[in-house]
């Protein structure tokens, strides 16, 4: 646990990190470095996305499923680690 | 109850003809017990008395009924029959009332005078209660209900006969009937009954819309997994408004599995935050995250490490674009990244391994700090994709001076320490300090520190250990060639074999042979070793005194040869992985020296600052092309292009100290470790190579 702890703070330190969101299985953000607005604007968005990109690939083989997503935007970087229980969100920028 | 066995006597006064009820009491009718006591049948119905002044003939009747039968016995009987029989009076009354206004309208008011007048009568004498009675019991007419008179008949009866002929005579004209000119059809209309309208009343049946759309991963789920859960459908409905009402739910793209409850309640989010932090996979994922964050933000570097043209982003205007100089040039070192964390800060490098099958992992011993005092020991293994934390951290006991991965289990690393201990861990699992060997409490353990460590072809590890000259009064300095048979189950290594091989003094002539067993030879320490490239039972050793032995291991009382050339301390020695029978040996007398097995003397020697070279490597690509670190700078050597010079030389940062030297076996990169923690990863530029093995000298 302290493990986890420690991971996230090094995550929330590397360079460019704007912001990390946890999310449970029910769209609901459980821990986030950002902004409350923010923070339920992302999880509601990136929850349907991520709804949809799992349903695409498992659509073209059932055996298959999603285990990464990063959406790449002109400012910054979006990167989703999907799993059943929840959600794990990163924006980063990288050439901060 | 009273039954009807005893004898009665009733008395019926029966008026009206047909039409009379089956029923034995008739109008007025009572029946009187041997004792005269009433036990005239109550009515079916018990009509109100109240209403008997009513002039209708029904009305009176069953007045008349109650009027007569005012014992006790009767009302009591008839307690439990009465809504019984009330339906049935009723009915019986319906047929009654109609022939009783049909035949007895005429006198109503006698009838009911003459009832009275029995009842004041029968009040006033009760001496005749206990006269004799007659009683006249005769039948009442029949009164048929139903008749349905029968369609069969028997056979034998005297009227068959007439039956039979008659029904000859009828299917003769049924069939003639068919086409015959007597006979016209006609239609008939028949009545209908009128409708009688009837309801019904139910409770409303509850609808449930669901819906779902059926994936073609939903159908493979719902095939694959157990049964799912049924949903709650009564609640459902209120949940179902709720989900439309709300766009961010996906109401059709759920799985059939699972349940949407749009209202988390704050308490379950965070009982939810405790689960999703202890689960296993949530650390993995955290990782693999912080890996693809640091991907991003080392990308140029990690490209430049695996000769990868660098990828332009096209929102940023590209900074690397000065430093794009493929051709011309002179070879230069670039600086990548540096492998770096606070555990490590401040340790001096003691040495570097890269692992035998997974060659993007690297373990890296660090020894004292700076200070000098023996902190306890750290193993990192540090991985490719995140130079800011190692993947795995060990601690050891004591300083670590040299470490190597095993080929045979790769993520076995074997850990020479300081104080002599020999530790092997196993890096693969996730628990700390797992480590499945150690020679800490093996008997005969050498006092010494391991100088190195290698692994060699048949899976045992050649360990070299000198021991220091601590114990004077033997005055012997031992070298081990010590060969440990590791075992999996036991967490203390048996030492197998350990042979001594005594180290003699330095003779004038050169003479190499020993002398075993004698005391008072001196004996020097080993720091170094490595086998023969192409016959592992072959090794070279180097001494502190500077002399370079090489040595069998199948004859463990002479050396093979003597190479005498440094005269301090022989801190490496390398054979040359691509050209057979030449190595190189660095030493603390700043100088660095080319040999070939069967010369004595060296072929060649370079030197540049003057500086104890600490460590030195050959490029596992180019023949001609090697590392040195002294403790100044890193040079990069090539025999094509000069002897007296390095081609490319990368100054150490002030205060700091160069240690140790890695190559990468695939890329043109080099590991440089130095006495502040850091492994700093440069690569090598513009290095134009001969494609040449040979050196012509």
């Amino acid at each position: 646990m302290a493990e986890v702890e420690e991971t996230l703070k090094r995550i929330q330190s590397q360079k460019g990190v704007q912001g990390i969101i946890i999310v449970n299985s029910e769209g609901i953000p459980v821990k986030t470095t950002l902004d409350n607005s923010s923070t339920v604007h992302y999880a509601g968005l990136i929850h349907q996305l991520v709804m949809k990109a799992r349903s695409t690939v498992r659509d073209i083989d059932p055996q298959n499923d999603l285990t990464f997503l990063r959406v790449r935007s002109k400012k910054n970087e979006i990167m989703i680690a999907p799993d059943k229980d929840y959600f794990l969100i990163v924006i980063q920028n990288p050439s901060d | 109850q009273s039954t009807f066995t005893s004898p009665m006597r009733i008395t019926t006064s029966s008026q009206s003809g047909a039409g009379r009820g089956g029923l034995p009491g008739g109008q007025g009718d009572r029946v009187l017990d041997d004792d005269g006591s009433d036990v005239t049948p109550q009515p079916l119905s018990q009509a109100d008395p109240s209403g008997a002044h009513q002039a209708k003939g029904d009305r009176f009747f069953v007045e008349d009924i109650t009027g007569g039968s005012a014992s006790e016995q009767a009302t009591a009987a008839g307690s439990f029959t009465m809504p019984f029989s009330r339906y049935m009076c009723i009915f019986a009354n319906n047929v009654l009332n109609q022939s009783n206004i049909r035949l007895s309208k005429h006198q109503p008011y006698d009838r009911h005078e003459h009832m009275k007048r029995d009842t004041v009568e029968e009040e006033v004498t009760e001496e005749m209660l206990k006269e004799v009675i007659d009683v006249y019991i005769s039948e009442t007419d029949s009164v048929s209900l139903l008749d349905i008179p029968s369609t069969v008949m028997s056979v034998d009866t005297d009227e068959s006969e007439a039956i039979i002929e008659r029904n000859r005579q009828y299917a003769e004209v049924c069939r003639n009937r068919m086409g015959n000119d007597k006979y016209m059809e006609r239609s008939m209309q028949t009545l209908s009954g009128a409708a009688k309208d009837k309801h019904v009343q139910s409770d409303a049946v509850v609808m449930v819309n669901t819906a779902t759309s059926a994936s073609t991963w939903d159908i493979y789920d719902a095939l694959c997994s157990p049964v799912p859960q049924k949903t709650n459908y009564p609640e459902a409905t209120q949940s179902m408004i709720c989900i439309i009402s709300l766009s961010l739910s996906p109401a059709t793209a759920v799985s059939s599995l699972k349940e949407v409850d749009v209202f988390g309640s704050t308490s379950g989010a965070e009982s939810d935050l405790q689960l999703i932090m202890q689960s296993e996979t949530f650390q993995n994922c955290l990782l693999v995250m912080e890996k693809s964050i640091l991907g991003n933000t080392f990308q140029p570097d990690l490209a430049a490490y695996r000769q990868l043209p660098v990828l332009e982003d096209p929102d940023f205007p590209v900074r690397q674009r000065k430093e794009e100089t493929e051709s011309g040039g002179p070879p230069a070192l670039q600086r990548l990244w540096a492998f770096n964390c606070e555990l490590n800060r401040g340790r001096s490098v003691r040495s570097m391994a890269w692992n035998k099958k997974n060659t993007d992992l690297l373990a890296v011993g660090y020894g004292e700090n700076d200070s000098g005092d023996l902190t306890p020991g750290l193993v990192c293994c540090w991985s490719l994709k995140n130079p800011t934390w190692p993947e795995r951290v060990l601690h050891c006991d004591s300083a670590v001076t040299s470490l190597d991965f095993s080929a045979n289990n790769p993520s076995r690393l074997a850990v020479g320490m300081l104080n002599g201990n020999i530790a092997i861990y196993d890096v693969q699992g996730r628990e700390q300090n797992s480590h499945v060997v150690s020679s800490s409490e093996c008997l005969k353990k050498h006092l010494g520190p391991v100088w190195q460590l290698r692994y060699n072809q048949q899976g045992l590890i050649a360990v070299f250990v000198c021991r220091i000259m601590i114990q004077m009064i033997k005055n012997k300095a031992y070298c081990y060639h010590v060969t440990i048979q590791t075992s999996c189950a036991s967490s203390v290594t048996d030492v197998m074999k350990l042979k001594r091989i005594h180290n003699t003094k330095k003779k004038a002539r050169g003479n190499n042979t020993e002398k075993t067993g004698s005391v008072l030879t001196a004996m020097t320490p080993g720091l170094c070793f490595d086998f023969y490239p192409t016959d592992p039972s072959v090794y070279l050793v180097g001494t502190q005194e500077g002399l370079i032995h090489s040595c069998s291991s199948s004859n463990n009382q002479h050396f093979l040869d003597t190479f005498r050339k440094h005269f301090c301390a022989v801190n490496c020695v390398a054979w040359c992985p691509l050209s057979p029978d030449v190595f190189l040996s660095c030493s603390s007398d700043w100088t660095i020296q080319l040999w070939k097995l069967d010369q004595l003397n060296p072929v060649l020697g370079f030197t540049s600052i003057q500086r104890a070279v600490c460590d030195i490597k050959w490029s596992p690509k180019w023949a001609t092309i090697f590392g040195a670190v002294n403790e100044g700078q890193l040079e990069i050597w090539d025999l094509n292009s000069s002897f007296l010079d390095p081609v490319a030389v990368q100054p150490a940062a002030p205060g700091v100290t160069m240690k140790s030297l890695l190559f990468t076996s695939r890329a043109d990169c080099v590991l440089v470790g130095d006495s502040d923690g850091q492994v700093t990863v440069y690569r090598l530029k513009n290095l134009r190579v001969g494609e040449s093995s040979q050196v012509r000298l």
